[in-house]
């Protein structure tokens, strides 16, 4: 136990983890900076719709290291590289969830809003948006742990990352580099959905968690 | 004399990079490389998402029945699922008795696919109307009788989307798990890039991932043809 | 004041106007009620006062102006508009909703809140306890009233209500139709009301048109009116064939002339003045007699099934 405390110690330890989170964050950032304003695009067109959802479900079937290692033919190593892969992989479940979200505002609340003045835009940020938000967020929350997850990949195309411990503990045969690895990739995969969790509680609207209680 | 502008051609061919895809190669290995990863693969993903259903469905249906179980089950389900899956085949092959090897892959396959499966086993279980079951009782099927003949039966297609998903997901794992000996074509991508040679990541790569979409899509096709009601929807 | 001039409506890729050539006029202050079958059109036709729909021929004129005169989101905001599934904004407050038109007007916060507090009593609700919860709290019919309000909120000339109270029950429903009726008494809105419901629309309508499948306006009049002279088998059919007794549901026997009760007032059946004739008429038939006694400022009247009879072939706007 106290060896793995010793790990943490170590110089590159803040160093391996301020990459993975680095790497993480901005690959999240950048996904959200694609897939929000192109799903927001498609969002009337039906065929729009179509397209989002089957990108984003051929996105989600493919393995995570198989991006990874697709990249680094024709990209090399490193951590742009890898930044590239992960964007890529976070980009389709922001945006189902972005088209869905839209898409599933009740038809005769839009209506009304149109029916009483509200221009296009306005009915976009100020109605479906707001209301789109749990499943928009529920999305980037989606999106932010298997990001994190699959950065720990990141060290085989010399992304850097948490995952260099673990692989350095497998080559050493040394459990306890091992063991530190393995718990700091977890303890941050969790603390990223407990965090993502409590953001997307916090941008649900009171009056949408009132209607979630109640079943309506 | 020979020709020393042809020479240095010679020589400097001989050190090119290697093409992106070697077909030749592909062609060379097929039989003995690719096919047993292929295969190998399969088999790897097969088994977890068998020995995960079997774990998963009695489960599942016990805890609709007592949902007070249902809260530390999803958490702990949920834990297993929050974890890297690099970081969980660390812990586990950390463990005395569990060597690298295709167990503690198929351990933390089945291990990732809980959550989902047990959560959509008794989501589809909840969506059996309760006047359904109450008729069933009516004309005198015992409880037994009623969970195979009439709740499991309609709440088949909730059921085959979570093992889609557990699916897709455990044959995008299964190639992380060559990592540690674990086979499969986790392992053409890994060689391939420890050898720095393209042709085997590219083939490991799409290959996996073809896997993957074709499990999706057979999987989703069943889920559409046991909704018969939903393939009719427009969208 | 609302003019519809030829307005027809066309969909593009088909043959088939779902709107043709309407032409008639809703006085001011009036309610007039569309109606008619699945089909005739009568949800678009309100749906191009507000140019929610565009009308692809003829036009629309409110107070002699066309209504493409400004910009659609301009119109709207003039225009109050409520639905039948009602379409509250679930992520506001009800204050938040009701206040939704002023607030794009640029009102100032104050008489906002005010103008609010004033509506939520109007529709039957009390503010303090209603103003700052959100829809999913509320009941249906609670939910509908807010519809209402909402509607009236910035004060607007028109009003366009597509079968409003029609997600409730229909005890809620009589109620709510009750209780608006008795506010447009002192708001007296220009008011399109579409329905599909030929018992609403003689309760609520101070006109009615009946439109049929494919958007063609059969007959356009007043509810007694069409209920005495239907202009068509159509019509006729669509009213119901208990139209007589229909047109007598809308009189109170206390508003018509009757010959003085002398002496006979005995053994005969006692009628409320505030009954419709068509309730006096059930009474007078279930006691088994042929005639009734109603009390009026302490007066006896007879009430007979003659006079019933002629009163039903009378042409007769009492309600005009």
């Amino acid at each position: 136990m106290s060896g793995i405390l010793d790990v943490f110690r170590r110089p590159d330890f803040f160093e391996l983890l301020w990459q993975h989170i680095l790497l993480s964050a901005a690959a999240l950032l950048i996904a959200v900076a694609i897939a929000l304003p192109v799903a927001l695009a498609i969002r009337n067109t039906s065929l729009g719709a179509a397209l989002a959802v089957n990108i984003g479900n051929i996105g989600r079937a493919v393995p995570s290291l198989a991006i990874l290692a697709l990249c680094q033919p024709f990209l090399g190593f490193g951590f742009d590289t890898a930044l590239v892969a992960l964007t890529a992989l976070a980009i389709p479940p922001i945006l189902i969830n972005t088209s869905t979200g839209l898409r599933e505002v009740r038809r005769d609340i839009i209506d009304a809003a149109r029916g009483m003045g509200l221009s296009g835009s306005q009915v976009l940020s100020r109605i479906q948006l707001p209301i789109a938000a749990p499943v928009i967020f529920a999305g980037i929350r989606t999106s932010a742990v298997q990001v994190v997850a699959s950065a720990t990949l990141a060290t085989f195309i010399g992304g850097g990352g948490l995952g260099e411990l673990i692989v350095e503990g497998t080559q050493l045969n040394n459990t306890t580099i091992l063991l530190a690895g393995s718990f700091s990739v977890a303890v941050l995969a969790i603390l990223t959905e407990v965090g993502f969790g409590a953001l997307e509680m916090a941008m649900t609207p009171k009056g949408l968690k009132i209607a979630q209680k109640r079943g309506r | 004399m020979a020709n020393p502008a042809l020479t240095l051609l010679q020589d400097l061919s001989s050190i090119e990079d290697p093409k992106l895809i070697e077909w030749d190669w592909i062609s060379d290995n097929f039989w003995e490389d690719i096919v047993p990863a292929i295969q190998g693969h399969i088999f790897l993903s097969f088994v977890s998402v068998a020995i995960a259903l079997m774990i998963s469905l009695p489960t599942g249906v016990l805890v609709s029945r007592y949902r007070k179980a249902y809260p530390p089950v999803t958490f702990v389900t949920g834990l297993l699922y929050s974890i890297p899956s690099l970081a969980l085949f660390g812990i586990l092959i950390s463990v005395p008795g569990i060597t690298i090897g295709p167990t503690p892959v198929i351990i933390a396959l089945v291990a990732y696919s809980l959550l989902i499966l047990i959560r959509n086993t008794v989501a589809g279980l909840d969506a059996v109307p309760a006047e359904t079951i109450d008729a069933a009782r009516g004309m005198g099927l015992t409880n037994r009788q009623i969970l195979f003949r009439v709740e499991l039966p309609l709440a088949l297609p909730v059921i085959v989307a979570g093992i889609r998903i557990a699916t897709v997901t455990i044959i995008g794992i299964a190639t992380i798990g060559a990592y540690i000996a674990g086979g499969g074509l986790g392992k053409m991508i890994f060689d391939g890039i420890n050898r720095s040679f393209p042709t085997m990541i590219i083939t490991g790569a799409v290959l996996a991932t073809a896997l993957a979409i074709i499990a999706d899509l057979s999987l989703l096709g069943l889920e559409r043809y046991l909704r018969p009601w939903a393939r009719r929807r427009k969208t | 004041m609302i003019e519809f001039r030829q307005v027809s409506k066309t969909y593009p890729g088909s043959d088939n106007p779902v709107v043709r050539d309407l032409s008639f006029e809703v006085p001011e202050g009036e309610i007039c009620v569309l109606v008619g079958p699945s089909g005739c059109g009568k949800t678009t036709t309100m749906r191009m006062v507000n140019r929610l729909i565009e009308i692809t021929e003829g036009e629309i004129l409110i107070d002699g102006e066309p209504n493409t005169a400004m910009s659609a989101t301009r119109l709207r905001r003039k225009i109050g508009y409520a639905i039948q599934q009602i379409g509250l904004f679930p992520h506001r407050t009800i204050a938040d909703n009701i206040g939704t038109v002023p607030h794009l007007l640029g009102w100032n916060k104050g008489r906002i809140r005010d103008r609010v507090d004033e509506l939520l009593e109007l529709v039957g609700l009390s503010p303090e306890e209603y103003r700052d919860r959100y829809p999913a709290e509320l009941s249906g019919g609670q939910q509908q009233r807010v519809g209402v309000a909402r509607a009236l909120a910035a004060d607007p000339p028109i009003m366009l209500m597509d079968e409003p109270f029609g997600a409730v029950d229909p005890i809620t429903r009589e109620r709510l139709q009750d209780e608006f009726l008795r506010i447009q008494e002192d708001i007296k809105k220009t008011i399109v009301f579409v329905t599909h419901d030929i018992d609403e629309a003689i309760k609520m309508g101070n006109k009615i048109a009946i439109l049929k499948q494919g958007g063609i306006l059969a007959q356009y009049d007043t509810p007694e009116t069409i209920l005495a002279y239907p202009n068509s088998e159509f019509v006729a059919s669509f009213v119901g064939t208990d139209r007589i007794l229909k047109r007598l549901s809308l009189v109170r026997v206390g508003d018509i002339r009757l010959e003085p009760a002398n002496g006979e007032a005995e053994d005969l059946p006692r009628i409320d003045g505030n009954l419709s004739v068509r309730d006096a008429l059930s009474e007078i038939i279930g006691s088994g007699s042929t005639k009734g006694v109603v009390e009026r400022d302490g007066e006896k009247g007879l009430l007979t099934i003659d006079t019933i009879e002629k009163l039903s072939r009378a042409r007769d706007d009492s309600r005009g």
